[in-house]
């Protein structure tokens, strides 16, 4: 019909118009919008079709009036599984009753000559004698063709229902999927697999709860060959990667399959939740592993097995988690290699002993994909997928914003080509870095995407990458072209997050100035609806945390920091923890001690909920061990202060500035804490990458006094005297003056070291020096008159020695800061 | 039978032909075609001699088969996805002709409506209405190609509203939408002729 095409954008619009209205109205509505008369019985003609369509109930085919099939009389439908009906069934049997399941096969499925190979394999699948396993009685073909199989008929329940009825306890599963394994590994010494292990497929008795395995044996006894065997006769969510991708099945599906039975009974959840199967065939060829089972738990997993959703979290961390990665490893030859072994791990984790199997790590997991494709993947690559762990999270929040799925595509593609292009070759290098590779994005961006908004959102996000990656450096000038763009076109929003990010950034790169600048452009903006919740809440932290830098207008900063942390609430936890984390330090840092410390359990408890953020735990995790030492709470203090530092490491690596750092935190606490070996041998340990990392300057000096003060706490006076020297000779060489507090303190270390080894003469010019500096105080601290009174203190003895030589008593006050 | 594909083209030739394929050269489309039709058919063939079983034999898992065969012989890259399967839907369109018209000349079926349903186009039709509805289509094809693309994708490759929508560079609310609209359209021209 060529009118049709002619008016083809009307008829659709006027379709979907009518979608929500009742049958009388859409007269109505083509009187009201369809001008052309002659139009409207097309229009309504279209409309009235897919009203019928959507009327016709879909009446099942497949039940049909089949009351006998062969000896067996149907009695109702049982269900219908990935190769055919299952009915209940029953017949006479020398006068008595007998009930069993009869499964109908499609006769693709079955394949010629099922009947016969039904009676070849009919003695091994009778030498399945198992309490666990349901039995295998008959097979024939119905009068019209269709090939079916008999099984002994239980009465009960699917595991998994049987499981969340009766709310088991995670041991009590634990329980009952030994059983299963039991059964499968029984039918595995006799040489039979078994290939479509789901819950549905293990029942629980109705009468005394007893395991029951069904369907064992119908794999063996589907055609052969066919693309049936594999890829299609085993449920895809429960399917090994090598059924997926038809390669040769094993014994080692079926340890999958378990694993993934395993998964569900213990989380709730299936190991590929929600995924088709051409994601989960891609899946399987890139060997991607599923999401750990910790981060599978739902609230009503934790409710169904009786427990809180953290004591539930805490129960499938460690060991469980370990056991079901094994299981469900997508290389066969990492997983158990038979059931007996698994078994064993899960006994051995019962009874609370180490298990064999190790877990897996991202690194791991990384490796194993570079390893399968080689070729396909260069050094350049593995530094992106590195970068991924950075970045993603910058991206995802970007396509949060793009809302329309196309966008959020075009970056995916984009993504891709980049990684292709960051090879080798067209960088002209080995190895490609993380910040090579934003920039090379940066570059080529404009290739991919054509639309103006689409491009400063990309841009955007790559910045915001580079500055969790910590290139300041070349993310600045990115932003300040989003926000000129951005200012061209009107596009508030974009302004708005770009300076918000591009003050972070500016402040971390020291540029106070334009820090204050790009903080105010993006409060300014803030009254616009364009501006998301989300960039309101950064913009408002950022403005305070650059002023509480520079250090003005404090009252003002705690309110803004307040209303931040009060409009994150609608925002997702991470962001919650992020906004919360900054105004707990706000607090702990300007003295409002217990204010702080409910903030930060506030974000501690967000936290265990999302145990992943490890970068962003590590930052609060030093604010509350700093509010617990400044409340008096030392040994909580230094805990905290070593779980930040135990992420740092994690995240920026152990040499990096900020574990470097908070090291120095550890180790004060620990020599207040009277800890000192341990303080001597961490300092020690790390002098090194503190020397590369700030050379001989001034900042050497943190480090340097802390391990004086060590040695000399453990009365290693020897080993104090060289780093006392050379802690006094860095702070002169960078200028700082003699008279200074922080110089006193450093001439007095360095008397003490040299009195404890008895070198009382050269100790006197030390002692003099740091008794005039600390002398000089305006209005000291408690610990500085401290200071300065051990100082007096020994100078007075240094003189009484050398005037009667005399040994002289040391005093060595514990460290302050 | 074994139904793995014995002799897969030349590595090279199906990446180039796809190429041209998707720089809108119809010669190379119709190459591409005799390259990778018997293939598909004769996996496709295990399909038609039975009855579908429920949702687990989808054709979406035979041509997911074909494309990574050819993908780990290097025969294609992955980023030929989108192109692969919307030629493959096309496929498997003419399959299911082809099919229909043999069909015919063995028997005459009496034929139900014709289910644009959730299920797969084939399952229950007879080989007329197939025939009918693949003039159809092609006239669609004339009016608005996307939607005759929508329509192979998702009825005749059996691809999830999802992977539909994330082949079409789309949302899935779209190809839901488009695609009542056209199923009602289909219908009502298949009733009134």
């Amino acid at each position: 019909m060529n009118d049709d095409a002619q008016h083809w954008e009307t008829l659709q619009k006027l379709f979907h118009l009518a979608e929500d209205l009742p049958d009388r109205d859409v007269d109505d509505l083509l009187a009201e919008f369809c001008d052309d008369p002659a139009l409207r019985p097309r229009a309504r003609a279209l409309i009235l079709t897919a009203r019928a369509a959507a009327a016709r109930a879909p009446a099942n085919a497949e039940e049909s009036s089949r009351e006998r099939i062969g000896p067996y009389t149907l009695l109702r439908r049982l269900g219908a599984g990935g190769i055919g009906t299952v009915y209940l069934v029953e017949r006479l049997v020398g006068g008595a009753v007998q009930r069993a399941a009869l499964k109908m096969l499609s006769r693709s499925a079955a394949g010629p000559f099922f009947t016969e190979r039904f009676a070849r394999e009919q003695y091994i699948l009778a030498s399945l004698q198992h309490p666990n396993i349901t039995r295998m009685l008959d097979a024939g073909e119905s009068a019209d063709g269709q090939p079916y199989l008999v099984m002994e008929y239980v009465d009960g329940v699917h595991l998994d229902h049987f499981c969340d009825a009766h709310n088991l306890g995670v041991a009590d599963r634990l329980d009952l999927f030994l059983e299963i394994c039991e059964a499968i590994a029984y039918a595995h010494r006799n040489l039979i697999v078994h290939l479509d292990l789901k819950p549905s497929n293990v029942l629980v008795t109705s009468s005394d709860g007893t395991i029951k395995v069904l369907d064992f044996g119908t794999s063996k006894l589907i055609q052969p060959d066919s693309l049936l065997t594999t890829t299609v006769m085993a449920t895809p969510a429960y399917a090994s990667p090598e059924q997926l991708l038809n390669e040769p099945v094993t014994t080692l599906c079926d340890i999958y399959a378990l694993g993934a039975i395993l998964y569900e009974l213990l989380s709730g959840q299936r190991p590929n939740q929600d995924t088709s199967v051409a994601v989960l065939i891609e899946r399987s060829m890139k060997e991607v592993a599923p999401l750990p089972i910790t981060q599978a738990i739902t609230l009503q997993a934790a409710l169904d097995r009786g427990l809180t959703i953290t004591r539930l979290q805490s129960l499938l961390s460690g060991d469980l988690s370990t056991i079901v990665a094994k299981c469900l490893n997508p290389r066969p030859k990492d997983r158990y290699v038979t059931v007996d072994e698994l078994m064993a791990d899960l006994r051995r984790y019962r009874a609370g002993r180490p298990i064999l199997a190790r877990p897996q790590t991202t690194t791991y997991r990384l490796g194993k994909f570079v390893r399968r494709n080689r070729k396909l993947v260069s050094f350049a690559t593995v530094a992106l997928i590195a970068l991924l762990a950075t970045s993603s999270y910058a991206i995802w929040r970007q396509e949060q914003a793009f809302r329309a799925g196309e966008r959020a595509l075009k970056m995916q593609t984009f993504m891709a080509r980049l990684f292709q292009l960051a090879n080798a070759r067209y960088l002209a290098k080995p190895n490609a870095t993380v910040p090579e590779l934003l920039q090379l994005g940066v570059r080529v961006l404009p290739d991919f995407i054509t639309d103006a908004g689409d491009l400063r959102a990309a841009r955007l996000s790559l910045a915001e990458s580079m500055t969790e990656d910590g290139d300041f450096q070349h993310a600045q000038p990115v932003y300040a072209q989003v926000i000129a763009e951005a200012k061209a076109s009107r596009d508030i929003g974009s302004e708005a997050e770009a300076a918000a990010m591009g003050s972070n950034n500016a402040d971390e790169l020291g540029d106070e100035k334009l820090a204050l600048a790009l903080s105010d452009e993006a409060m300014s903006l803030l009254h616009s609806s364009q501006v998301t919740p989300s960039v309101r809440v950064k913009a408002k932290v950022f403005y305070a945390s650059i002023r509480d830098n520079v250090d003005f207008g404090q009252e003002g900063n705690t309110r803004l920091l307040e209303e931040a942390a009060a409009e994150s609430r609608q925002l997702p936890e991470r962001e919650r923890a992020f906004a919360l984390g900054r105004l707990g330090g706000h607090l702990a840092q300007h003295g409002q001690l217990k204010e702080a410390e409910s903030v930060m359990n506030e974000v501690i408890a967000i936290y265990g909920r999302e145990p992943y953020a490890i970068c962003d735990q590590a930052e609060d995790y030093g604010t509350i061990g700093y509010i617990r030492g400044a409340e008096g709470d030392l040994p909580g203090s230094l805990a905290f202060y070593r779980k930040s530092h135990d992420g740092l490491v994690a995240c920026f690596g152990a040499d990096s500035e900020q574990a470097l750092e908070m090291q120095v935190h550890m180790v004060v606490t620990m020599l207040k804490l009277k800890q000192a070996p341990e303080a001597v041998s961490l300092l020690e340990a790390s002098l090194p990458a503190w020397r590369r990392s700030v050379g001989s300057t001034s900042a050497l000096a943190d480090p340097l006094i802390y391990l004086t003060r060590a040695y000399l706490d453990v009365g290693n006076y020897a080993a104090a005297e060289p780093r006392a020297k050379e802690l006094v000779e860095i702070q002169q060489k960078a200028g700082i003056g003699p008279k200074t507090y922080r110089m006193g303190v450093s001439q007095l270390v360095w008397a003490q070291a040299l009195t404890g080894e008895g070198r009382y003469k050269e100790a006197l010019p030390h002692a003099t020096s740091a008794a005039a500096a600390l002398r000089l105080l305006g209005h000291p601290s408690a610990s500085q008159k401290k200071n300065a009174a051990t100082a007096e203190a020994l100078l007075a003895d240094l003189r009484a020695a050398a005037a009667s030589r005399t040994p002289v008593k040391l005093v060595v006050p514990p460290p302050d800061r | 039978m074994p139904l793995r594909a014995k002799a897969i083209p030349e590595p090279g030739d199906i990446t180039l032909l796809l190429h041209e394929w998707s720089q809108g050269e119809p010669a190379a489309s119709e190459r591409l075609f005799e390259v990778v039709y018997p293939h598909l058919r004769k996996i496709a063939g295990a399909i038609f001699r039975g009855e579908r079983p429920e949702s687990l034999l989808q054709p979406t898992s035979v041509v997911n088969e074909l494309f990574l065969k050819l993908v780990r012989q290097r025969s294609l890259r992955f980023e030929d996805r989108e192109h692969f399967y919307s030629l493959s839907a096309r496929l498997m369109r003419r399959i299911l002709v082809d099919q229909a018209r043999s069909d015919k000349r063995l028997k005459r079926s009496a034929g139900a409506l014709v289910p644009l349903t959730d299920d797969l186009a084939w399952s229950g039709s007879s080989p007329e209405e197939t025939i009918h509805l693949d003039r159809l289509l092609e006239e669609l094809e004339q009016i608005d190609a996307r939607k005759c693309r929508m329509v192979e994708l998702r009825f005749f490759l059996g691809f999830s509203p999802e992977e539909t929508a994330v082949l079409l560079n789309t949302s899935k609310r779209t190809i839901d939408r488009d695609l009542r609209f056209v199923r009602a359209w289909l219908e009502e021209r298949l009733s009134s002729t």
